[in-house]
């Protein structure tokens, strides 16, 4: 810029551009990079984008049965020419509101592909009077004028906020859609969708003008609302009058509980064998809790399974070994270096496993890393294979009881793999109580549910591999298919015949041998051991066998920890505790400043080096109800000031540094809500809070 | 000029008064417009349709604004203004023909319209003119006046739905002249609807395979039957016109199933008359559903709420209708003996007029609102921001209301806002007996 152009006549302020550009993409890179050469976070960024990528899959694959009805009702909508009231789609979206935006935006991108280019989502924060709601909408719809952005352009922000009004919408549609000749009937005419994500925190007057306009309009604007509701919809009939709800006609959809769509991202997504992250019992529980006592919500729970991965993989390149590909573990370990092996050497299991072998071993183990590298690829095999087996032996045991009466194990294949990630379930009573109760099974339903196990492990063994114990558990599994379609009923007979009755009680000469000889018989009779009751026996203990070997905790495997995370000291960073959080920050600030300065011997003790408001804070704990701000100064200047003496000081002055740095930290504790100036005494302050 | 009324009045029957009425104020080329006319009468009286249609017969100029749309005075202004210039929105600019911020802009640009495009016997329509009374003050006093204000020879017609009236409380209002539309008697809605029979017709052909040849009399038969059940419930010309299109497709089912014949117009009315009473119950609620049977079902079973939100919105009930005082003796275990008083005796023969449940919501704060909820809920919880958010979100979905306004962070104030059956059957999910904590109910 030239000098000469700044210089003016009368005195001004010149603005000069500068080429100053924002650095947030920049820094933001800078933090992805930091770790990006580290093995575990390549490990940590593979599985979580494959994980992620299903998650998406299977969300569009759950809302695509809904979306398809809300898609054709949209088409239809202005199907038959005579339309006098808006079309309106109701969805019912369940209360899980953080899910919702997701859902929302989707439902958009999938109306600009297959319907209409112009939508307009709403939020009700912009929409809190008539006017803005119009701005916001006008201006949406001439802004996202969908494909044909090129040929238009953004001329929409061109416009003064207070020209956006619908007699301009109106000329862009008209421009948009009607030829020249305007008696001929438009081609292809698009809707203008509007799309209000959640109804119930709009306000209702404000609507009800809305909508009244809109209809006003519709004979040139063919508008079509969507609203999702969290509730029910009674909301939407007791929101609008008569004159407004004759305005629109309503359809009904539906979405799938939040529950429902839960049980199948877990089961899809997290509780099969492809997935090499395993959260343990423990966490498992806590994170289904939350959903289940607190929020309804997915995406917090997926959230959190993403933070705890983060944390599990932040352990450090012993980490990068989560995975269930041989030849992946291979190639890591063989690119590691020897404080790699020393993390790996850290885990708590390691130290099991050191304990168990002989004294040669134990210094190898230690020492040569070469060693260490055959033994953990051994282990990591084996760990690989248990989790492979956990998961298709955890759905053939789900098939057996998940209908059992009362639910001993739970009724969720989820709840089943928290008991048996946490403990070995085979020897819990729950289980027991299960095999009893399989145990009075009828034929047909046992059949149901072997040739169900079969078609499981079909899907999962290779056909190619080697015998192995699955394969044998599986053709097993089948031979007693084959034993079960054979028995037929009229087989039913009584096949243990050993006890045969003695048809007489002669040989019975006194009361006592009678009565034995009777209760003998009875004992008989209970039990008439048919065919199938002994098949089933069988194939009862052959399956609890298998689960026995299988289903054992995973704790009991070496370098668990490199698969399953189960630490529940996250727990506090995933719930969190506000006002305990604030007053750990007033009360010792130091456990979040982390600095030397601060250090407290007791809670109630107070360092001068303490922040200011920490200090006026832990003084305002000990007072009562009232505080007096004369004696809480002089506390305060007892404590920062060495050389302040409260008797003889009374008449000297305060040091106007201190005062300003006294008057500052009440200023902030009001701030935050702890005090509260009162009018009921001079020169005092109310406190807000009670209990030390 | 006779026929165009003619034709007018058989488009528009039983208005053949109205009509008339409106030919002498405007149909008489030699004469003067009447500077203000005020037309008034219930929804759907055909006000709007017959004016628009009669300025159009007469080839009058005229512009057409809906006030409820006209949000600010500005969009009134520069609507009526674009549409008496015919001026078209310039889509690189979207300025308008020309900018009225006030009344006195809009009567200056409205006297420089006139001499420009000669403004005389042009008529402003100002449909739902009861906005006026929300809007600014000067707007309704301004165009009862317009034509001694401007000096131009415009004049103004007011749709609207109350009495002329009901306008008094504003100073300087010059009577206009008015026109009333009452409501349609029984045999004028019938004389209308029976209107509908071409479209009944294509209605009948697109839903059944065959088609169904049918005469007038079938179908003001129809419209007898239908009438008698709906017109003691409803005058409203737009919804029993929408419902009986709706019905009708049913009452011809029977006949497109060969089961009756179209002669047989008793067996008819057997078959149609239990569904006529069922869409009586839907009557307003234009639903489209299929379980359109039960619109107003119960919120509790619909509502999935979290497991502590369902004892959150139980605690903010009790709070909402115990009194403060009940609070120790209902939540409280060891609360001491409580000596019967003369007032608690009364308070059994309490009538239920009297009973806190029927008494509406009671205001209570947060801090009494946990505290019934720590009280009610049976094993420990930590206190921390899932369960506070869950609050808020309580009061989003409106089943909780906030009473204290936004600004108090501390000791926010909420009510609560779902009924006794609500919560009856939301205790009952969960496992609660409610009748047990609230004082209407405890003594018994």
């Amino acid at each position: 810029m030239v000098e000469n152009n700044t210089v003016s006549v009368s005195k001004g302020v010149f603005v000069f551009k500068n080429n100053f550009k924002h650095t947030s993409m920049l820094s933001h890179g800078n933090t992805s990079k930091m770790f990006s050469k580290n093995l575990w976070h390549k490990e940590f960024n593979l599985l979580w984008n494959s994980i992620s990528e299903d998650i998406e899959v299977l969300t569009c694959n759950m809302f695509s049965l809904m979306t398809k009805d809300l898609l054709s009702y949209i088409r239809q909508a202005y199907y038959n020419s005579s339309v006098c009231e808006i079309p309106t789609a109701a969805l019912l979206t369940g209360i899980n509101m953080p899910d919702h935006d997701k859902q929302f935006k989707n439902l958009k991108r999938q109306i600009i592909n297959d319907v209409s280019p112009h939508v307009a989502l709403l939020n009700s924060q912009d929409c809190s009077s008539v006017k803005s709601l119009m701005d916001n909408m006008v201006y949406q719809f001439l802004n996202n004028s969908g494909w044909d952005k090129s040929s238009n352009g953004n001329f929409g922000n061109n416009f003064k906020k207070s020209q956006l009004n619908l007699s301009l919408l109106e000329r862009w549609y008209e421009n948009l859609y009607y030829t020249k000749n305007k008696s001929a009937q438009p081609i292809n005419k698009n809707l203008l969708i509007v799309v209000l994500p959640n109804f119930e925190s709009f306000n209702i007057g404000v609507l009800q003008k809305f909508i009244l306009i809109a209809s006003s309009y519709l004979q040139k604007l063919p508008f079509l609302f969507v609203f999702g509701i969290a509730t029910s919809i009674s909301t939407l009939y007791t929101a609008f009058p008569y004159h407004v709800s004759s305005k629109i006609s309503i359809k009904v959809f539906k979405n799938e509980s939040s529950i429902h769509l839960l049980k199948k991202i877990l089961e899809n997504v997290f509780l099969n064998s492809f997935c090499a992250f395993q959260l343990g019992g423990k966490i498992f529980n806590l994170f289904t809790d939350i959903f289940l006592f607190y929020d309804y919500s997915v995406n917090n729970f997926i959230q959190n399974i993403k933070y705890t991965m983060m944390e599990h993989f932040c352990y450090g390149n012993a980490m990068a070994l989560c995975s269930l590909d041989r030849n992946d573990v291979k190639n890591t370990l063989n690119i590691f270096k020897s404080e790699d092996f020393e993390n790996v050497r850290h885990l708590k299991s390691f130290r099991q496993l050191v304990e168990s072998e002989s004294y040669q071993n134990q210094i190898n183990l230690l020492t040569n890393d070469v060693y260490l590298k055959g033994v953990i690829f051994e282990n990591i095999v084996i760990l690989q294979k248990y989790i492979r087996r956990l998961h298709i032996f955890l759905r053939c045991l789900y098939i057996l009881v998940s209908d059992l009466p009362g639910h001993p194990l739970g009724k969720h294949l989820y709840e089943l793999y928290a008991t048996c990630v946490s403990e070995d379930v085979t020897k819990t009573p729950q289980y027991q109580e299960c095999l009893r109760l399989l145990s009075f099974q009828s034929q047909n339903n046992l059949c149901v549910k072997l040739n169900e196990i079969v078609a499981i492990l079909d899907e999962s063994i290779n056909k190619n591999s080697k015998r192995t114990q699955m394969k044998e558990f599986y053709s097993k599994i089948k031979d007693y298919i084959i034993l079960l379609n054979d028995l037929n009923d009229a087989e039913m007979d009584v096949v243990d015949e050993s006890i045969s009755p003695n048809n007489s009680f002669t040989n019975c000469t006194d009361r006592k041998s009678l009565k034995e000889s009777l209760l003998l018989r009875t004992k008989s009779r209970m039990e008439p051991l048919t065919k199938y009751a002994k098949l089933r026996k069988d194939i009862l203990e052959t399956i609890s066998s298998n689960f026995e070997i299988h289903l054992v905790q995973p704790s009991s495997l070496c370098f668990y920890e490199i698969f399953f995370f189960d630490d529940i000291s996250i727990q506090n960073k995933i719930i969190g505790i506000h006002r305990t959080a604030i007053h750990t920050a007033l009360n010792d600030p130091q456990v979040y400043l982390q600095c030397n300065c601060c250090k407290l011997n007791n809670s109630h003790s107070i360092k001068p080096k303490m922040p200011d408001i920490c200090i006026t804070y832990k003084l305002h704990l000990e007072c009562g109800k009232m505080i007096n701000m004369y004696d809480w100064l002089q506390a305060f200047l007892c404590i920062i000031d060495s050389s302040f003496n409260a008797e003889n000081n009374t008449n000297s002055k305060i040091n106007p540094q201190y005062q300003a740095r006294f008057t500052r930290a009440v200023a902030e504790l009001e701030h935050l809500g702890f005090i509260k100036s009162s009018k009921r005494k001079a020169d005092h302050v109310s406190r807000l809070t009670w209990g030390g | 000029m006779a026929s165009k009324q003619s034709a007018l009045c058989q488009t528009f029957p039983c208005r053949e008064n109205q009509i008339q009425q409106l030919w002498n104020l405007f149909g008489h080329v030699d004469e003067v417009f009447p500077p203000t006319v005020y037309i008034y009468g219930g929804p759907s009286t055909g006000k709007t349709a017959i004016v628009t249609k009669f300025l159009e017969i007469l080839d009058i100029k005229h512009a057409k604004v809906n006030l409820i749309e006209c949000y600010t005075a500005k969009i009134l202004f520069e609507s009526i203004l674009d549409q008496l210039t015919g001026h078209e929105l310039d889509l690189s600019t979207g300025a308008p023909y020309a900018k009225c911020d006030n009344f006195m802009d809009f009567i200056d640009h409205l006297q420089k319209v006139s001499e420009k495009f000669g403004l005389s016997r042009s008529v402003i329509i100002m449909d739902k003119a009861e906005e006026l009374r929300n809007m600014e003050s000067n707007l309704l006093p301004g165009f009862l006046r317009l034509q001694e204000l401007t000096g131009v020879s415009v004049s103004v017609i007011f749709l609207s739905e109350i009495l002329f009236e009901k306008y008094y409380f504003r100073l300087n209002i010059v009577e206009p002249i008015k026109i009333h539309f009452p409501q349609y008697n029984k045999d004028e809605l019938l004389e209308i609807i029976s209107l509908d029979f071409d479209l009944a017709r294509e209605l009948v052909a697109n839903n059944f395979n065959q088609p169904i040849e049918f005469d007038r009399d079938f179908f003001r038969n129809y419209l007898n039957v239908f009438l008698s059940v709906f017109y003691r419930a409803c005058r409203d010309l737009s919804e029993l016109r929408h419902t009986s299109r709706n019905n009708f497709i049913k009452y011809c089912e029977p006949i497109a199933r060969n089961e009756i014949s179209m002669k047989n117009s008793m067996a008819l009315w057997k078959n149609i008359s239990p569904i006529l009473k069922s869409s009586l119950d839907v009557l307003y609620l234009r639903v489209t559903t299929d379980d359109s049977k039960r619109p107003l079902e119960n919120l509790a079973e619909n509502i999935e709420l979290p497991f502590y939100a369902k004892y959150l919105l139980i605690a903010a009930y009790l709070a909402s209708y115990n009194s403060v005082k009940d609070d120790k003796r209902l939540f409280m275990k060891y609360h001491g003996k409580k000596t019967k008083s003369q007032h608690d005796i009364k308070r059994k023969s309490k009538v239920s007029e009297k009973l806190n449940t029927q008494m509406g919501p009671g205001i209570f704060t947060l801090d009494r609102l946990l505290a019934i909820f720590y009280s009610i809920l049976q094993d420990k919880v930590g206190f921390n921001n899932h369960l506070l958010v869950q609050v808020s979100s309580l009061v989003e979905l409106q089943l909780l209301s906030l009473a204290s306004d936004n600004t108090t962070l501390d000791g926010r104030k909420y009510k609560c806002n779902v009924n006794f059956y609500c919560i009856q059957s939301l205790s009952k999910m969960v496992g609660f007996n409610i009748r047990k904590y609230l004082s209407d109910f405890s003594h018994m």
